[in-house]
């Protein structure tokens, strides 16, 4: 298959756009019905539609509720849709407007946010209100975020729904922060391309057609695999006002939009010639009075360099635009199997910094190496789980989306840490005598190969400097298709003193969403060998270990059993403390020359 | 002395911008001078313009366009981006 890069360029006509009133003006009461804000809002999508269309484009038109009362905006949408080919489709963004607040007495504007009856109240009365103006209902429909629950409602009823944008790759606690902590969409731990939803958890590629939610999730924008897991990820995506937020233009010109954009296109060459790209710019992000510093000249020129820049790929034929419907039936037909991954050999195109993420997705896991480390495990979620987490109104959990993670190293510390104890991490130690070596020390870049039906990442070789002895070695990490294993081989390609060395493999885990640790007690810790050894975490710093031996943590928190696993290692478990939450699995071996082999296994515990 | 309100343009913070916080800055017409509600930075919209200069040196690739992303172990090859270049 030759490379296909395809764009879904999707516009919400929105009446009430988010931030148009609060953010640009103030001492002014918040009037959702005004009448300027609706003409402004008109505009905009008019404007958006037409740069659309004089470049070539073709756009799914995402009618919001509130847009369902506009006569103007529904001719508008129909014409375009005979005229250019557009898909008119349904999002569940955009539900603030007059007749929203009579009805439901709610100024809630996030559809997984609402109750189950309200959800249903709202898909209902939203779908209904499509079918009546378009006579049809749509293919496709969205919002930042989808739960479960709402897709499997809108399938059942609505079985016209072929594709739906789904979430927002990382947008969670950094966002909230960003937000001087008043933006409550935390989405954190779900796919970064697009991927089929399992019927349990939206955020979990379905493993089977049985766990087949029907339709092909799409994200909310292409975000930067680099600068959003490691920062800010408003900033940094196919938005081209957003990179405007964050500040990342000089003499108003986006270069880092098109380095981006060039970064997923390459992607093809690990994801059997097929890469993505979704923009999608609200009407808020382009209205008169300016965003922040940037006044309305340059919020329009970034959107329309944007556009330009995907209509010279599209005219040079290296770009595909399809609306979102075209782009599930091609995703169909080019993923005939659920186990295929969605992988990602990703380098820093914003900061300079000879950075590079390896990110991995499939039904069992989705996770990502970070070869400035060695190419330690960052990130890690554990898919094979298949967390069934309601989110809304009455049940508990009325907003976190968030699908958990065991490793995140950012939020939980990874390598450095200060004063006492471990953070989040996946990695090797080279012991000799008094000497420790962690390989997250270790800065290199790596290689992708598939070997039969397995990704594998090698890295470059790497010294690692003992007092006696220099070693050259090199590390391989095995994703098993289908398996929810990740096989990781640690070589010592030459051993300058011929000495022996302990190569340990370890991972410091624990569990969480966001930032703080939640109650440990309870996760089962155990070595398992000749003689299976067992503890129950209660901060108390215990270790055990065995020899010939697997390490395994159960945590029924999340359902999951984590186990790192070899032939003839050295099993090791470690319980943290309150000061230090975390629990530690290791493997290792001494040798002089050779190689330690382990592996890192996921399950669903029940 | 009548309230703060915000300025001509939306200004935020430059030290909060500096940590991943967008906050907005209100304009205090008496100082003249734009100040932040949660931090105590503060300063006259040619302070705020220097500061942001100064927050955008952390991109390191601001202008420059990629070439060639090069083989997976290798760095990317950039080049100076010139002004209307796609």
């Amino acid at each position: 298959m030759s490379d296909t890069f395809i764009l879904n360029l999707v516009d919400r006509p929105e009446m009430a756009p988010e931030y148009a009133q609060k953010t640009t003006q103030s001492g002014q009461k918040d009037d959702i019905a005004d009448d300027a804000l609706i003409r402004e809002s008109l505009a905009i999508f008019l404007f958006q539609q037409k740069a659309a269309h004089d470049r070539g484009l073709k756009t799914t038109i995402e009618m919001t509720y509130a847009s369902l009362f506009n006569d103007e905006v529904v001719a508008a949408a129909k014409h375009d849709r005979e005229v250019y080919g557009d898909e008119i489709a349904l999002t569940l963004l955009g539900l603030p407007c007059r007749e929203f607040y009579a009805k439901y007495k709610t100024k809630d504007f996030c559809i997984w946010m609402f109750s189950e009856k309200d959800k249903k109240r709202i898909v209902d009365d939203v779908f209904t209100l499509f079918h009546k103006k378009f006579g049809f209902y749509p293919k496709s429909t969205g919002s930042y975020y989808l739960d479960a629950f709402t897709i499997n409602y809108i399938k059942a009823k609505y079985p016209s729904v072929v594709a739906a944008v789904a979430t927002c790759w990382e947008e969670g606690v950094k966002a909230y922060h960003t937000t001087n902590d008043s933006w409550y969409t935390f989405l954190d731990g779900g796919p970064w391309a697009p991927w089929i939803p399992s019927k349990a958890n939206s955020a979990v590629p379905a493993s089977s057609i049985e766990d087949d939610c029907g339709l092909v999730g799409i994200p909310h924008l292409s975000r930067d695999l680099i600068a959003c897991y490691d920062g800010n990820g408003s900033n940094f995506g196919t938005h081209p006002q957003n990179v405007l937020r964050g500040m990342v233009y000089k003499d108003n010109e986006i270069p880092y939009f098109y380095n981006l954009v060039d970064m997923y296109r390459h992607q093809a060459k690990y994801n059997n010639g097929y890469a993505y790209n979704m923009m999608f710019v609200g009407p808020g992000w382009l209205n008169k009075a300016g965003r922040w510093e940037a006044p309305y000249a340059l919020l329009k020129k970034a959107y329309e360099d944007g556009l330009d820049y995907y209509a010279k790929l599209k005219k040079e034929g290296r770009l595909v635009d399809m609306t979102m419907s075209e782009f599930a039936a091609f995703y169909r037909k080019s993923h005939p199997s659920y186990m295929t991954p969605e992988v990602a050999l990703w380098k820093d195109v914003l900061y300079g910094f000879q950075k590079e993420y390896f990110w991995y997705c499939d039904p069992f896991l989705r996770t990502c190496l970070d070869f400035n480390q060695g190419g330690a495990m960052i990130d890690l979620r554990p898919y094979a789980a298949k967390l069934a987490i309601p989110v809304g109104i009455g049940t508990g959990n009325a907003y976190d989306a968030t699908y958990p993670y065991i490793i995140e190293a950012n939020y939980r510390a990874g390598y450095f840490t200060h004063y006492a104890g471990q953070g989040t991490i996946k990695s090797c130690r080279v012991k000799r005598k008094e000497e420790i070596v962690d390989l997250c020390l270790e800065r290199t870049m790596a290689t992708f190969s598939k070997e039969g039906d397995d990704a594998v990442v090698t890295t470059d070789p790497f010294e690692v400097k003992l007092a006696d002895t220099t070693l050259t070695m090199q590390s391989a990490f095995r994703f098993e298709k289908g398996k929810g294993i990740v096989e990781v081989t640690r070589r010592i390609l030459a051993n300058s003193a011929s000495v022996p060395v302990t190569l340990e493999e370890y991972l410091v885990g624990c569990y969480g969403r966001e930032e703080y640790s939640l109650d440990m007690t309870g996760i089962r810790l155990e070595v398992i060998g000749a003689k299976t050894k067992r503890l129950s975490y209660a901060y108390k710093g215990r270790a055990l270990e065995e020899d010939k031996a697997s390490a395994k943590a159960t945590i029924p928190p999340i359902d999951t059993v984590v186990a790192l696993t070899g032939e003839g290692l050295l099993a090791r478990v470690e319980e943290g403390i309150a000061f230090s939450p975390m629990f530690t699995l290791s493997v290792e071996k001494t040798l002089t020359k050779g190689e330690l082999t382990s592996c890192l296994s996921l399950k669903k515990a029940r | 002395m009548p309230q703060s309100k915000k300025g001509p343009l939306n200004y935020r913070c430059p030290s909060c911008f500096s940590r991943e916080i967008d906050m907005d800055m209100f304009y205090d017409e008496a100082k003249k001078e734009y100040y932040c509600l949660r931090c105590c930075y503060h300063g006259t919209e040619e302070e705020v313009l220097k500061a942001n200069a100064l927050v955008k040196a952390k991109y390191g690739l601001l202008d420059r366009r990629v070439d060639d992303i090069g083989l997976d172990d290798q760095p990317l090859h950039t080049h100076p981006y010139k002004k209307g270049e796609l």
